[in-house]
């Protein structure tokens, strides 16, 4: 494997005066185009760790590189989180007064581009992930599975060459969950992008390349997913103490 | 979508609260327009009528709190009158006489002689004469007001006149209200000897402001006025007004700024979530700022517009009352609806600094949690 693109080393955090602990020392590397699904129970800090690698909250200790951005720097993390991050929700968290389209726009006012680029661009993006034909609708008259996808059309926007999801298809039943993985899965292989994706399901998570296993805000272990050759089921899965 | 695409979206969302909040700053605005046209129509009136019959200045008591009160001997009008840089003095009385229908009714005194040399335009009749004290002339505003043409009856202050001329004149003050020969105006208030005023014309070669000033300062009793930024030295009722409309601005400012605040703050609250999802996908603290600034600005400018509408109306609906009609009619300068304009922008800027930088300083993170 050749320099990881995003690289986080002994990351802590811990919340209220330290009385919540959500991160002790927690790593992590992701090679440029690798799929990987974090798991674990609730409240071991995977939206914690998420939240740190979008730069939408620091570290106390450790730190976490993108690329060539070293984050602890806590400047020009609104223009990394703008061009470099691309954010699903579990809760799409879409601005409800305005269309799909304007929203997929949203992100875009950070690129200084036309207002006709924005359009077309959010136009394609749409049509990319299959809404169209509901570029008019507003979030309420949306499906939970529509919204999700107008929610990964924002994280688009900017092209950026990481999309973190955290938890997308929490919320949708297993049908259209399956739609967005798919939706994922196509993205990741067209657009060369990064994908790390926070699930509890373990379908979801054997669609990733790799899964990372989290307890207690530590890494618990990896497995990587079977090659393509037919293996015993488990046997292909290597395991790394945390 | 445009950003100011999105800031109306934001806008409209809470119509109820916008538009309350707007009509809030419009009727602030509304009160500075309006008073605003009426001390610059007070302005253009009492500088008309300084300027009446082509005079290049008034000379009047110095230090009178208003111009009505105003009293000059006429041996100091004759003094005037003497000066060989002079080449025409016309001494008026200024009395104001209770009609019904108007209180405020100009009576002005003028001396026969010096008012046949008076540019007066004479729509019917003539003017007065040395042997008729009971002969009066109406300005062409009075005439309707009363009614009464060449050859009527007119009762003023008791006593009764003999309309002898109708004229027109450029300004509201005689062009509402009367002229009859000085000795009777002087009879009529009970101060026989003095004049409230003197229009001056200077000699040639004309240099009013020389002529003015050699005047004052042979007589320090007077004062002379060419234009209203001079009124202050006869009449104290600009300052007055001048500090009411400071006043009344400075208070526009401060309510409709706590107003925008609220509705600011209420707004940048309401939405935090959404403020944290903008930052998350990669929103600037000052793109937050610019958009919370823009919203505040666009309600504000709005509100100062309508609040211009509605002030000019509110001035002209002051016209319908016949006493104001006569001395004013309100002016409607530019500087008026900049100063509304500046009071709608200072508003905005000044109710949406402390949400907007509140707004940004939120952490995405708290931001996005924010139930
Ligand atoms: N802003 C915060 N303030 C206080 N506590 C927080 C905050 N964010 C996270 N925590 C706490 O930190 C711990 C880890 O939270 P985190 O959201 O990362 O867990 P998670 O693994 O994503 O859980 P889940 O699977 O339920 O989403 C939890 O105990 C949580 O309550
Ligand atoms: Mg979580």
């Amino acid at each position: 494997m050749s320099e990881p693109l995003i690289q986080a080393r002994g990351l802590e955090k811990a919340f209220e005066k330290g009385r919540i602990v959500a991160l002790r020392g927690m790593d992590l590397e992701v090679a440029e185009r690798e799929f990987v699904a974090i798991v674990g129970p609730s409240g071991c800090g995977k939206s914690t760790l998420l939240h740190l690698i979008a730069a939408l909250d620091k570290p106390d200790n450790g730190r976490i590189r993108v690329g060539e951005h070293e984050l602890e720097s806590g400047r020009h993390l609104s223009r990394y989180r703008a061009r470099h991050i691309g954010m699903v929700f579990q809760l799409h968290n879409l601005l409800p007064s305005l269309t799909a389209l304007e929203n997929v726009q949203v992100p875009m006012f950070e690129l200084g581009l036309g207002r006709r680029e924005r359009k077309e661009r959010a136009r394609r993006l749409l049509a990319l992930v299959g809404l169209g034909d509901r570029e008019g609708s507003r979030p309420p008259e949306l499906s939970g599975g529509e919204r999700q996808r107008v929610g990964i059309a924002r994280a688009l926007a900017n092209d950026p060459p990481i999309l973190l999801a955290d938890e997308p298809t929490g919320s949708l039943d297993s049908e259209s969950g399956s739609r967005i993985l798919d939706l994922l899965e196509t993205l990741r292989r067209e657009r060369g992008l990064t994908v790390i994706l926070v699930t509890h399901d373990a379908e979801v998570a054997a669609r990733a390349d790799r899964i990372v296993r989290m307890l207690d805000g530590r890494l618990l272990g990896e497995e990587w997913a079977p090659r393509p050759e037919p293996v015993g089921a488990g046997a292909g899965a290597q395991q790394s103490a945390g | 979508m445009t950003f100011s695409g999105l800031i109306l979206r934001n806008l409209f969302r809470q119509r109820t609260r916008t538009a309350l909040t707007m009509l809030g700053i419009a009727i602030g605005i509304t009160t500075v327009v309006a008073l605003g046209a009426v001390t610059a129509g007070l302005r253009a009136s009492s500088s008309a009528f300084v300027k009446a019959g082509g005079a290049d200045f008034l000379v009047a008591q110095r230090g009178a709190s208003d111009l009505s009160f105003s009293t000059l001997d006429e041996q100091v009008a004759d003094q005037i009158a003497a000066r060989p840089d002079v080449e025409r003095a016309t001494r008026v009385f200024l009395e104001v006489a209770d009609t019904p229908g108007n209180p405020f009714f100009f009576l002005l005194g003028y001396d026969p002689g010096e008012l046949m040399q008076e540019p007066l335009r004479m729509l019917a009749g003539e003017r007065l004469s040395a042997d008729r004290p009971d002969a009066l002339m109406l300005g062409s505003e009075a005439a309707a007001a009363f009614g009464a043409g060449v050859g009527d009856e007119v009762r003023l202050e008791g006593r009764t006149f003999h309309v002898v001329g109708i004229y027109a004149a450029d300004d509201d003050w005689r062009d509402a209200g009367a002229i009859a020969p000085l000795r009777t105006v002087q009879e009529i208030a009970r101060k026989p000897d003095v004049v409230t005023a003197v229009h001056v014309v200077a000699a040639r070669p004309r240099d009013p402001d020389r002529v003015a000033a050699a005047i004052e300062a042979e007589l320090p009793e007077v004062a002379t006025i060419a234009g209203p930024e001079e009124y202050g030295k006869v009449d104290q009722g600009f300052e007055i007004l001048d500090a009411a409309n400071l006043a009344i601005s400075l208070l526009a400012v401060g309510i409709g700024a706590i107003g925008v605040m609220n509705t600011m703050i209420m707004s940048v609250f309401e939405r935090t979530r959404e403020i944290g999802v903008l930052r998350a996908v990669g929103w600037s603290g000052p793109r937050v700022v610019r958009m919370v600034v823009a919203e505040s600005l666009f309600l504000c400018v709005l509100a100062a517009l309508i609040g211009i509408g509605l002030g000019v109306l509110a001035s002209r609906l002051v016209l319908v009352v016949p006493a104001v009609s006569s001395f004013l009619t309100p002016a409607y300068e530019p500087a008026v609806f900049l100063r509304a304009v500046a009071v709608g922008v200072v508003v905005a800027l000044v109710g949406a600094l402390y949400p907007s930088i509140r707004a940004a300083r939120l952490s995405p993170m708290e931001a996005l949690r924010y139930e």
